[in-house]
């Protein structure tokens, strides 16, 4: 019943304070545009990290005199511990090669095949890091059958670092980019709350206890921080496409990530508005 | 109904209220006269808890003490009906829609209990006919009797009015007084603040004198020294 009368209480303040309302919905959407560029820029980084880091993959190159019982064995043994295996023979390998030096008079200067068969291991996930990938090598390198191998540890180290590096910039800027959306939040909503002071100090007076002056503020304030939330996503979403048109191709957020967003933004408000609120009853002697 | 033992208020430096005491019965009259700064208002802040003492005690009905939670504040305001000079209506609702705020924030009321109460309370200051009109719409003695309506609308067991004339015209007042001490007459405590003398002479009730934050004077209807003093 209360609820009911509550609702009805934000209603009759947001219509009244229309100016006002559209202010704050219009400054947290600003803020909120911010926070969700932030969002598909994160989330297009790590997706690019992702594909990145699965074409990782190790080369095991094996000795000429390696039998076909012996690579069957070595495949079983790869598949189990690092991945997923795919055997190239010697003259696979050479017809690879000959098609990515496309010369056929340097072809014919070598003399024979002098490419060894090998072992291509699409690393699982667990093993994607330098320092696993390193382990594995080494491992892997002990075995009699195997003449060298090959993983790209260089590169893949400075990868790893790359991706430290970004998830720590992420969350960084996440960090200060939620902290600034909070205090322009907490202030937008505290400008309509002491626009309102005579209303809670009248309330106040009346005996009305803190849960009776704050709801309605707070039913306002969330329902102000949804449409600014909503119009955000809108609005990322509008660039999402504008950059996928006319730059290069990106996604937009997954809808696990749009709701945790509307969400969060939810939860805030309501933070916002009761701090504020509490400030104001203190400052009239509530 | 009411003591205070022993009150004194500072703000800072200032000396609002020094060492004061004195004590209202239930059903009492009693008027407060005082120049501009001679504490009056602070002893209805204090009433209300708006403030604190800085020492000494006040007791407000069942409420003793000076340091009281939020709940137990918000429970003595709604044991008072107070009238402010400036008539304190919400701007952006009607006359009836201030009236039925005082009668929702006591509590679980629906609307079958808020439009009887409220509609009585109108007829009891004269103004069931305005009850649609905003306060913006309303001539200076019309709001003060839409405020009295929100002060009375509970039946408090006492009324605390600030100056309540003090917006008026003087025809006005008298009829704001006289709806006053129809309230009085009915059986609510009255106190009432006022640096206007004619106000204490009107009124024909105890008249407590404020000076300079002491309480310099206690007399009876009659301008004896009051009983209770």
């Amino acid at each position: 019943m209360m609820q009911g009368f509550f609702l009805k209480e934000a209603v009759r303040s947001f219509r009244h304070h229309r100016g006002l309302a559209t202010t704050a919905i219009i400054s947290l959407t600003s803020a909120l545009v911010l926070s969700g560029m932030f969002l598909l820029v994160a989330h297009n980084a790590g997706l690019a990290l992702h594909t990145v880091g699965d074409r990782r993959e190790m080369v095991v190159y094996l000795n000429d005199s390696v039998s076909p019982d012996q690579v069957e064995a070595l495949s079983r043994q790869f598949e189990s511990s690092y991945g997923i295996v795919s055997y190239v023979s010697k003259d696979q390998a050479w017809t690879e090669f000959s098609e990515e030096i496309e010369d056929p008079a340097l072809l014919e200067a070598v003399e024979g095949n002098p490419l060894p068969a090998s072992l291509r291991i699409k690393l699982k996930p667990e093993l994607l890091t330098a320092t696993a990938m390193e382990e594995a090598a080494k491992h892997i390198a002990e075995i009699p059958e195997v003449e060298d191998v090959v993983y790209g540890g260089e590169w893949v180290r400075r990868l790893d670092e790359l991706t430290r590096n970004l998830q720590w910039a992420a969350i960084v800027a996440g960090v200060l980019i939620g902290l600034a959306v909070v205090f322009m939040m907490y202030n937008t909503i505290r400008l309509s709350v002491l626009a309102r002071r005579l209303q809670v100090e009248i309330m106040s007076r009346l005996g009305a206890t803190d849960g009776f002056i704050v709801t309605p503020f707070v039913f306002e304030a969330i329902f102000e921080a949804g449409v600014a939330a909503i119009a955000a996503l809108a609005l990322v979403f509008g660039i999402q496409q504008g950059i996928s048109a006319q730059v290069v191709p990106v996604a937009f957020l997954p809808w696990t990530w749009a709701l945790g967003f509307l969400a969060a933004n939810l939860m805030l408000a309501w933070l916002a508005a009761s701090l504020a609120l509490n400030r104001v009853l203190r400052a009239i002697g509530a | 109904m009411i003591t205070f033992e022993q009150v004194t208020k500072r703000y800072g430096e200032r000396l609002a209220l020094d060492s004061v005491s004195w004590h209202m019965d239930e059903g009492e009259c009693v008027v407060i006269h005082g120049s501009n700064g001679s504490g009056k208002t602070s002893i209805l802040r204090l009433i209300t808890h708006e403030v604190r003492p800085s020492s000494g005690s006040i007791t407000v009905g069942t409420f003793r003490g000076g340091r009281l939670s939020r709940a137990q504040r918000a429970l003595l305001r709604r044991t008072l009906g107070v009238v402010y000079e400036d008539f304190r209506l919400l701007p952006d609702r009607t006359v009836f829609e201030n009236v039925a705020l005082a009668v929702r924030i006591m509590g679980r009321v629906t609307n079958e209990e808020v439009v009887p109460r409220v509609l009585y309370a109108l007829q009891e200051v004269g103004l069931q006919q305005k009850q649609t009109a905003f306060p913006s719409e309303l001539a200076a003695g019309e709001k003060q009797r839409a405020a009295i309506a929100r002060a009375i609308v509970n039946r408090p067991a006492v009324v605390l009015a600030d100056e309540p004339t003090g917006a008026l015209e003087k025809r006005t007042a008298a009829d704001v007084l006289a709806l006053l001490q129809k309230i009085h007459r009915e059986g609510s405590a009255l106190l009432i603040v006022t640096t206007n003398p004619e106000v204490a002479e009107k009124m024909n009730s105890r008249v407590l004198r404020l000076d300079d934050g002491r309480l310099i004077g206690d007399t009876g209807p009659n301008g004896a020294p009051a009983e209770s003093a």
